[in-house]
Order: structure tokens, then sequence, then C-alpha cells
């Protein structure tokens, strides 16, 4: 899906990955999972583009990178090369055994269902779990990152009523559980929870009372709307709804020649 | 005899170690020779503690009764591994279900000889009610609300490594996979498969470098990680992998395994020896996954 904004032609992908970069802050811990193509370009360019003290951390492997002139997109899911870039691995205190000082690590997730409070699935679907009707991959490390991280993103390949649904048929993440400020304090999860959920139409934030998923802004060429009608819960929707801001030439021109020059996020 | 005994196994010698009904956990990268042994040798009704392709080629193969798993895709594109997801979809697996830091406390839990240890990621999820070996509990200091994970203690565990020595010193190159030290230390035996054997005195020249310790077998086997990668030798053999998917996916759709049987037989029961799978392979391909 691409869109011409006139100044210039970029995949939704790229509008995703650019937003998410812009809005993480030098000295982030940036932890990306497998099969995440957005948020790994994200972090990269995060880190070229302002982040010379984030750190990147893929695979368990961690690393500042910031002064290599390109940091490309691994080929597939465990392309272990990229321990060529570790300045440490993994079992060695900065996995798991140190979620007290997570407040700056971010991280990012998918889900097979997503919903209104930012609760995720990547369990099942079905009611019966004994005989579910689409056995998902498994939580993952998800319920322990959501729970500890200082905030997450949710990033979705599509954005469609039967991914964002009103309740989730299982839970894997906690985002802000059945709402309120104080839904994760109850629970006791020291994290600050899901920030945004970034789609291929629209970003969303969560508003700061009930915690229900609330429109923020809509891609370029997507109409609210068309947001509304996928969406398969009642999204809050402000009377103003902006436009997420588009890429720019130099945004692109780091992006293409330094994180992406095989163009996974164009091919879509 | 006055001598210190070596423990450098031969593969069938390690194979024979593992039997029915055992809980096996497998390293990351997967340590595929060894696991093609259990296809060829046609264990049945084992828990298995592993993720991604190597757990669904065990499930493929009948071997598996019961999964504890923290992850079961297969990365980009293969968002579950196909015979897990019809397994599990039609009960023919038990699925244990988990996550990564329940899963490390479980076998942290079993290393120090401890009944549990207590967990938080998973609070407020779904875990606890999908695995009722998960006990949500309040902790008797803070008062909070926290998950106790059970011990987890395999059998076996079976781990990938770079090199080791005749006394179970093991060096990974470019760290250990993540899970592999969780394993070893939880297991009551391990067996560390090796891309080259190393003499003690290389080891105790850099001892630091010894990521695992007194491992109980070390088992040669180069290339032994394919179609996976060992860091420092050879990456992912992409298209092989795509391969069993597509035959994997084929058969979980479809119930017709005529295929997958074939993939099965000619790749895991028919060569007799880790030489004749790479010999099946060839140098051509095995050499074009040169890391470097």
């Amino acid at each position: 899906m691409a869109i011409d904004d006139g100044a210039g032609s970029y995949s939704v992908r790229e509008l995703m990955a650019v937003f998410l970069a812009r809005d993480l802050v030098d000295g982030d811990h940036l932890q990306v999972g497998v099969a995440l193509p957005v948020p790994e370009a994200a972090v990269r360019l995060a880190h070229i583009l302002h982040g010379p003290n984030m750190e990147l951390i893929f695979l368990g492997i961690r690393m500042n990178v910031h002064t290599l002139a390109h940091l490309p997109l691994p080929a597939y899911g465990w392309d272990c090369r990229v321990v060529r870039w570790a300045e440490s691995y993994s079992d060695r205190g900065h996995r798991f055994e140190q979620v007290r000082d997570w407040q700056r690590r971010v991280f990012f997730i998918g889900g097979l269902q997503v919903d209104a409070y930012g609760n995720a699935n990547l369990i099942g679907l079905g009611s019966d779990p004994q005989r579910l009707r689409l056995r998902g991959p498994g939580s993952v490390g998800t319920p322990t990152l959501t729970t500890h991280v200082g905030r997450y993103y949710i990033v979705l390949n599509h954005h469609d009523p039967r991914v964002l649904v009103e309740r989730c048929d299982f839970v894997s993440a906690v985002g802000w559980d059945r709402g309120g400020a104080d839904a994760r304090q109850r629970l006791g999860l020291p994290g600050g929870g899901p920030k945004y959920c970034v789609t291929p139409f629209a970003v969303m934030d969560f508003d700061e009372h009930t915690k229900r998923m609330r429109l923020r802004s809509v891609h370029p060429g997507v109409d609210v709307e068309r947001v509304v009608a996928q969406t398969g819960f009642e999204l809050i929707v402000p009377s103003q709804v902006p436009i997420t801001e588009p890429p720019t030439a130099a945004e692109l021109e780091v992006l293409r020649t330094r994180v992406d020059p095989g163009g996974l996020l164009r091919d879509a | 005899m006055n001598a210190r005994t070596e423990r450098i196994l031969d593969e069938h010698a390690a194979a024979a170690w593992l039997e029915d009904g055992m809980t096996i956990a497998l390293g990351e990268p997967a340590p595929m020779a060894m696991i093609r042994h259990i296809v060829r040798r046609g264990l049945r009704n084992l828990t298995v503690v592993a993720g991604g392709l190597a757990l669904d080629l065990l499930i493929a193969a009948g071997c598996v009764k019961k999964t504890i798993s923290y992850y079961a895709g297969g990365g980009t594109g293969i968002p579950v591994a196909p015979s897990f997801r019809r397994a599990a979809e039609r009960g023919e697996i038990a699925v244990w279900e988990c996550e990564e830091g329940i899963l490390t406390s479980g076998l942290d839990a079993a290393a120090k000889g401890l009944p549990f240890l207590p967990w938080r990621g998973g609070v407020g999820t779904s875990l606890p009610v999908l695995n009722p070996d998960l006990k949500l509990f309040t902790d008797p200091i803070a008062g909070q609300t926290l998950i106790a994970v059970p011990a987890i203690e395999p059998d076996i565990a079976i781990v990938h490594a770079a090199a080791a020595d005749a006394y179970g010193n093991v060096q990974h190159c470019a760290g250990p996979g993540w899970i592999d030290l969780f394993l070893c230390r939880a297991a009551r035996r391990t067996i560390v498969q090796v891309e080259k054997t190393i003499s003690n005195e290389a080891v105790r020249s850099d001892p630091w470098a010894t990521t695992l310790a007194g491992a109980d077998a070390v088992v040669r086997l180069p290339w032994g990680a394919h179609p996976f990668y060992s860091r420092g030798h050879y990456v992912q053999d992409v298209a092989f992998i795509a391969a069993y998917v597509e035959i994997a996916d084929a058969a979980a759709r479809s119930g017709e395994r005529d295929a997958l049987e074939d993939f099965l037989a000619r790749y895991c029961r028919a060569p007799h020896s880790h030489a004749a799978y790479l010999d099946l392979l060839g140098f051509e391909r095995l050499l074009a996954l040169h890391e470097y």
C-alpha cells in the first residue's frame, strides 16, 4: 500500500516505522523480538537519527551501534549474524535478571487479538481451550516484558475487526486490563503499560481516565469512518483527528539507504 | 583405574540415553542431529521443553505427548508452527501454557531444589487459568499477588555448542543460546553436541570462555544444528526450513501426510548416522551456509 502525498511516495510500513522512531527517546533500551520488521526498522532508524545512547536488544544480544554506517534489517528470523554487533550476550544479567530496572526498557508486541484496553492475545482463538479454533504460537516473553517495561507499543499488520476486538478470548499480555487509570496498579504490574497501538490505518492511544483505546491520528488517505468501521469495538473518537505526520525526505533517505536497502518495508 | 573419566560419547550411545516418556529439554539453536535420532528411534510420549520448528518436527513425527513451550512459531511468515497448531487444536498434545519468565523460573526452581519459585509476569493474564499448575498466591512478605511456578526438571537437556573438551567443559561461540544454561542447570543429565572437540589445555588457557561446565555427555556432531544456525560456523538453511514448513503446513491443513512422512523418512529415519545425513545434503549445500 503506497501513499503519495505530493511531496514523495512511501509505504504504510515506512510511515509506521518513522512514527515509532520519532517517539523513541535517546537513552531508551529497545528490545525487539523476531518477525516484527516495522519495530526492527524503527529502533535502527531512531538509533541513527537521534539515539546515540540507545541500547538495542535483539535475540538476547545487547548493543550500541550508533557509529555504524549501516544497520540492515535481518535477512530472516534468527539471522544469527547480528551477534557481530553485540556488546554482551544473554544469561549475563540483561535478560530477566534485573526487571526491577526496566524503566528505560521499551518493547513492541503484536497479537492475534488486541482489545479495547490494549490487552493482547497470542494464545489462541475460541472459547474452549481444549478445542481452539486457532491455536496461537504462545506468549513468548510478552507477559514478563509487558509487566515490567517502562512502556510498550502494540504494532499490528492489519487493522481489522477480527483483530481489534472488545475482549480478547485469552490474554497473554495485560495492557489496561478492564480499564481505569489504576488498572495496572491494582494487579501489581510495575511497568508503564502500552502507549500507542499503531496499525496500517491509524495511531491509537489510551484515554487518561478510562484507559480505553482512542483514535490519535489517521494515516494520510485513511478517513476516520473507515477506521471506526474496521475496529471491532467502540473506539473513542475525538472531535478533531489529525493526520499522522508523514516521513520527511531525510528520514526516508536514512531508512532506505542505511536500514532497509532491500526494501522489506516497501513490498507488502 | 586412576584416570579422569572422559565424557565423549558416540551419537548412538548418547541417543540410547533417551527413552519413551521422558521429559527432554532442547536448547537454542535446536540440537537437530540428536533430535533426528529421537525421530529415527521413534520415541513416544515425550514431554518436550522446546520451541519453534524443532518442536514442530517432533510433533509431526508423533514423538510428543506434552509441550512446555513459550513460543511455537517459526519467525517471519510462520506465525504458528503447523504441526503444533494442528495437534493442539485437535487435542492430540497437551500444552503446558507458559512464557519465558515462567519457564526459566520453573527451571531455576528445579536447579535450586525448590518446589517452586515466584514470578510476576503472567499475573492478570489467562496463563494461570489455562495452566492450573501455575498457582496465584499472596506472598507472605509483602502481600503481593504472584505466580508460584512449580519446578520443571527435565530428565535430559540437549544443547548445541561450538566446542567442548573430553571432560564436559563447553564453550559456546558468541554466547550460549539464551535458555541453554537454564536447561542444563535444571536437568538431571546434559548432552552437548558440538561442532568440534578441543583439548583440555585449550579450555584451561581461557577458562572464562567456558559457558557450561560438567556436561554429562559430549557428542561431536559438526553441522549438527542444520537446518538451524551455529554461531561462528554456519547460518540457517532458509530454503530447507521453508521446504519443511510447506510440507508440514500442507499436511496440517489436509491431514494428508504422505509428503510429510517422505520428508521424515528421507532426512530423519533413513540416514543411519549424522555423517549419512550430511552426505545426503552434500558439500555444496553445507558450504553455502558458511557464516563468514
